[in-house]
């Protein structure tokens, strides 16, 4: 049973940053950082159920996209009949334990097929089921440095491949990566930090309303959940609805050269180094439109999806305050509004 | 013994019994003085589970895979199929889980504990293995504050915690001893009947506890609670609900109300709240007091808390609410850094700059990393399992990889289904386990008054926010530890937050005497208990001072106190000292004594302005500095 998402009190930025990654994926994930008992995990837990239908190849463990790149199986299929099955396959929030060993995130040979058969055949790892899915690392600062660097190398190249124990395999591993952490815990690796495409900071609430509404919410959930469920189930289908809406909106979204120049702007008066800042700024404005179901990105857009883009962009000397790095992003933004 | 046999502590049975009521409530922690018989109730709280159902004790030297579980060697070979041979995780469902010293095991076993029992899935996904099951346990767990930290974050996943004083009053005292001499050991005597009634009244409430209602005015009330006591995040107010709730139902109330609140909420916001630490120590304190007042109380033990002697009592939650946030009473750790003086001042950070190389050395740390891990990948089986290898003679054998080279090979080999598997010396793959270098870099700094003379305590925390910035950058751990007036403090646990070092740095106050006898004291301890709890660790200490030490600890002369410490300190292995002098040179009345202290600790000696890079191509410069100069050719080939 899953808390719903829609049930979740307030940590507006928080859910905004999961649903516009759900309406456009290549966004790149997002990284929610906050104090404990929050609701991190709550959120990106629920985020399953507004998950849309996606087309794999039918059959493939890895969930191979039939319009783009293939794992090593579906190629040699693909040369040989021509042509691929196809079936719709709902998007999921894999997880990745703290504890995962090497062999179980990027795959290793199967034994049992080695046993019975006498033939190596590739075990597909957690890298494969995070195929076109979303991938979450709880404590995501407290993950082994050698399994972060397994998992930046395939996020960097979208491709797991694997050569160990005499096999040698490529899939595709695209992912949308997912962490959580309290700073107060420890930092990021750079490399891992400029992975995901959007950052939220989340605090507890300090009002008394949403706090009692919280407690009564989850009372009520953990004492009858069906019920619970059922109360909340037409909030929920509304939400899904706007979101499978946007995904299908997005394609169709205007891009005013006016919104293009105020992006660059922003990042430019933050001198932000390269483009990914400018491009996350725009697929999420976009994406944002999408959801509003807008027409074109207008300023407003633009506005809060810089905010979502940059907390984890500017440099910000190791000994700032957490947060005042948004000080100057604000001050940028207010002083190009109109 | 049984649990009503135990003597005293009545809040920790009550929150042992609230558990078995409602597993909701969020499992317990004990913090307190060795021997104070903390995992004694712990293991005692078996006698209020109903049979049969598991209690999992979690050993030290947990590692991982007795966590997760491991590969079944023998099963696995004998069927031909991998077998997961369940871990502790795996053995608990629906029991408890009892961590001894939970502060002393590494930070990653107790996340994977915390990570399971919130998600109430146990997920393994390691050699070979992907399952996934429900699993549901209470965790009872104990710590020593004295042996190490414990992350705020990990603490606030307890839904309750009980502060224990090794002290019991002289009542207690007499009948504990007395109890301990009747019970031969081992042998289960007692009364029976007590605990026969306290676990009907368990199950009995356990029946209600669905009945027990909850209404909007005391859930507003409970919000309210918890925001005066700036409880952080939102666990506090549903763990400060289950608990009364389970609270109600023991007292076999058909609705929560405020007393039921109170009763438990120190148990619930006493280690998450900003204010709570303090309205522990208070009310431990009233306790011993209003104990001591009173001796001939009649205590009833056996778990009637109805009969407690230390309801909290108002005056005490009064003074909860009424400390504003902000105001002059901070957490504790604050307050004690602001002890209102008046010669006291707290100076700004100065400049900062970029530190020479030759401190934090990367490749002198590195070497020295690399050179003892293969020591301990050659010496055993401690450490994490990263992955295996081809060809290395040590008897730690990797049965999943070991099994995967032999797989292939079973048919031609002639294996028959259902036959064991057969291995080759060839087939045979080593585990590689890496064990984490720690660096710890403990800043043992001077606060005493002689370093506040012409902001000379500026110039300071500018240099060590320097450092600060070198270990950030080399990803060390950094402590602090201060020490002026009558005593020395840990200002910092172990860390890697910087900014909360930044922030601790900035609030050092400055004024008092000079205790570097106790300073050092301290940070032998710290560097002892950073040994224990990782073995691997490298700790480099900063001992920031003019070395004018005029505070002692024995009564016996100072330099001979010194001195003796020393040798305590330098006999620490695999633990370097850099001494940083901050006394004024051009001064007529300086009295070196610092380069004193360097020699005795075997540490590089630094004067304040040496610390800067451009002093290290600098070699003339150095070489004027003729103390400086002279202590780096003792240190020669140890150093550089």
């Amino acid at each position: 049973m899953i808390f719903p998402f829609s049930a979740i009190v307030g940590q507006d930025e928080m859910k905004l940053g999961l649903l516009l990654n759900v309406i456009d994926p290549g966004i790149g994930g997002l990284l929610i950082m906050g104090e404990k008992g929050t609701g991190k995990s709550t959120a990106v837990r629920a985020l399953t159920e507004l998950l849309p239908e996606i087309d794999v190849v039918a059959g493939c463990p890895f969930g191979c996209d039939p319009e783009g790149y293939l794992c090593s199986t579906c190629r040699d299929s693909l040369e040989k009949d021509g042509e691929l099955n196809r079936e719709k396959r709902k998007m999921k929030v894999v997880e990745l334990p703290l504890g995962i060993t090497e062999d179980r995130l990027v795959g290793t040979l199967d034994i049992e097929h080695a046993l019975k058969k006498g033939e190596k055949r590739f075990e597909p790892g957690l890298l494969a089921s995070a195929n076109r899915n979303f991938l979450y690392v709880d404590e995501v600062n407290l993950l082994e440095d050698h399994i972060v660097d397994l998992l930046l190398d395939s996020a960097a190249m979208g491709v797991n491949t694997v050569e160990r124990e005499g096999i040698s395999f490529t899939h595709p591993a695209r992912f949308i990566l997912v962490g959580t952490m309290n700073p107060e815990e420890g930092e990021l690796r750079p490399q891992l930090l400029d992975r995901f495409g959007l950052c939220v900071r989340v605090t507890s609430l300090r009002d008394q309303d949403s706090r009692v509404e919280i407690l009564r919410r989850r009372i009520s959930f953990d004492t009858n959940p069906d019920g619970f469920l059922g109360d909340w189930q037409e909030q929920q289908d509304r939400l899904c609805r706007s979101v499978m809406d946007g995904r299908k909106r997005l394609g169709g979204i205007d891009t005013p050269e006016a919104a293009l120049a105020r992006i660059v702007s922003i990042t430019t008066q933050l001198s932000l180094d390269g483009h990914r800042a400018d491009i996350v700024i725009l697929k999420a404005a976009r994406a944002l439109t999408a959801l509003r179901g807008e027409q074109a990105i207008g300023q407003e857009e633009i506005r809060e999806a810089a905010m979502l883009s940059l907390a984890h962009r500017q440099k910000r000397m190791p000994f700032e305050e957490i947060g005042s790095e948004m000080v100057k992003v604000e001050q940028v933004l207010s002083e190009l509004s109109p | 013994m049984n649990f009503c046999d135990f003597v005293g502590h009545d809040d920790g049975k009550l929150a042992l019994i609230l558990n078995a009521i409602d597993p909701r409530c969020g499992g317990v922690l004990f913090a307190g003085e060795r021997g104070s018989g903390k995992s004694t109730l712990a293991r005692l709280f078996r006698d209020l589970l109903p049979d049969g159902l598991p209690f999992v004790e979690v050993p030290l030297n947990v590692t991982e895979e007795s966590l997760l579980g491991v590969i079944d060697m023998e099963e696995t070979i004998r069927r031909g199929k991998k077998i997961l041979q369940p871990g502790i995780l795996g053995r608990s469902d629906s029991g408890v889980i009892h961590v001894d010293n939970i502060n002393l095991l590494p930070p990653s076993v107790v996340s994977l504990i915390f990570e399971t029992q919130d998600r109430g899935i146990h997920i393994v996904e390691r050699e070979g293995f992907a399952v996934s099951r429900r699993v549901r346990f209470i965790t009872v767990a104990t710590m020593d504050p004295e042996g190490g930290a414990f992350s705020h974050h990990f603490l606030d996943r307890f839904g309750m915690s009980v502060l224990w004083r090794a002290t019991p009053t002289r009542e207690e005292r007499m009948e504990i001893a007395q109890k301990a001499a009747s019970f031969p050991a081992g042998k289960h005597a007692g009364d029976r009947g007590q605990l026969e009634k306290l676990g009907l009244r368990i199950v009995k409430s356990r029946q209600l506890l669905d009945k027990v209602s909850v209404s909007p005015v005391i859930e507003s009330y409970i919000v309210n609670r918890c925001i005066a006591m700036e409880s952080e995040g939102h666990r506090g107010e549903l763990f400060l609900l289950y608990g009364a709730r389970a609270y109600a139902a023991f007292c076999s109330a058909e609705a929560v109300t405020e007393e039921h609140v109170e009763h438990v909420l120190p148990l619930v916001l006493g280690h998450r709240a900003r204010l709570g630490e303090e309205m522990e120590e208070d009310r431990a304190r009233n306790k011993q007091e209003g104990d001591r007042e009173a001796p001939h109380e009649q205590r009833e033990h056996g778990g009637h808390e109805e009969s407690h002697g230390d309801e909290p009592s108002d005056e005490n939650l009064n003074h909860g609410e009424e400390t504003s946030p902000g105001g002059e009473n901070q957490a504790p750790r604050e307050m004690r850094e602001r002890e209102p003086s008046r010669r006291e001042q707290v100076f700004e950070t100065g400049a900062t700059f970029e530190v020479r190389r030759i401190i934090l050395g990367k490749d002198r740390i590195k070497r020295a990393v690399s050179g003892r891990r293969t020591k301990t990948v050659s010496q055993g089986k401690s450490g994490r399992y990263v992955r295996s290898r081809y060809g290395r003679n040590n008897r730690d054998i990797a049965i999943d990889a070991t099994l995967r080279a032999a797989a292939p090979f079973q048919r031609m080999r002639g294996r028959n289904e259902g036959e064991a598997i057969i291995i080759r010396p060839e087939d045979l793959r080593f585990k590689e386990r890496e064990r984490k270098m720690g660096h710890l870099v403990l800043f043992l700094v001077d606060g005493s008054g002689s370093m506040g003379a012409r902001r000379r305590m500026t110039e300071t925390k500018g240099a060590i926010q320097s450092l600060l910035l070198d270990c950030y950058q080399k990803r060390d751990k950094v402590s602090m530890i201060v020490f002026r007036r009558d005593r020395a403090e840990v200002v910092l646990p172990p860390t890697s937050s910087f900014e909360r070092a930044a922030k601790r740095l900035r609030e050092i106050p400055v004024g008092g005497k000079t205790p570097l006898s106790a300073g050092l004291i301290e940070a032998y301890k710290l560097v002892k208990q950073m040994k224990m709890q990782r073995p691997n660790t490298r700790c480099l200490v900063v001992l920031v001072t003019d070395g004018k030490a005029n505070q002692g600890l024995t009564g016996s002369p100072i330099n001979e106190e010194l001195a003796k410490i020393s040798v305590l300190l330098a006999g620490i292995t695999t633990t370097d000292y850099i001494v940083v002098d901050t006394e004024d040179k051009q001064n007529l009345m300086k009295m070196d004594l610092a380069p004193q202290l360097a020699c005795q600790l075997r540490a590089t000696y630094y004067l304040l302005p040496d610390l800067r890079s451009e002093y290290l191509t600098g070699m003339v410069q150095k070489a004027k500095n003729p103390v400086s100069h002279h202590l780096h050719a003792i240190d020669a080939p140890f150093r550089l």
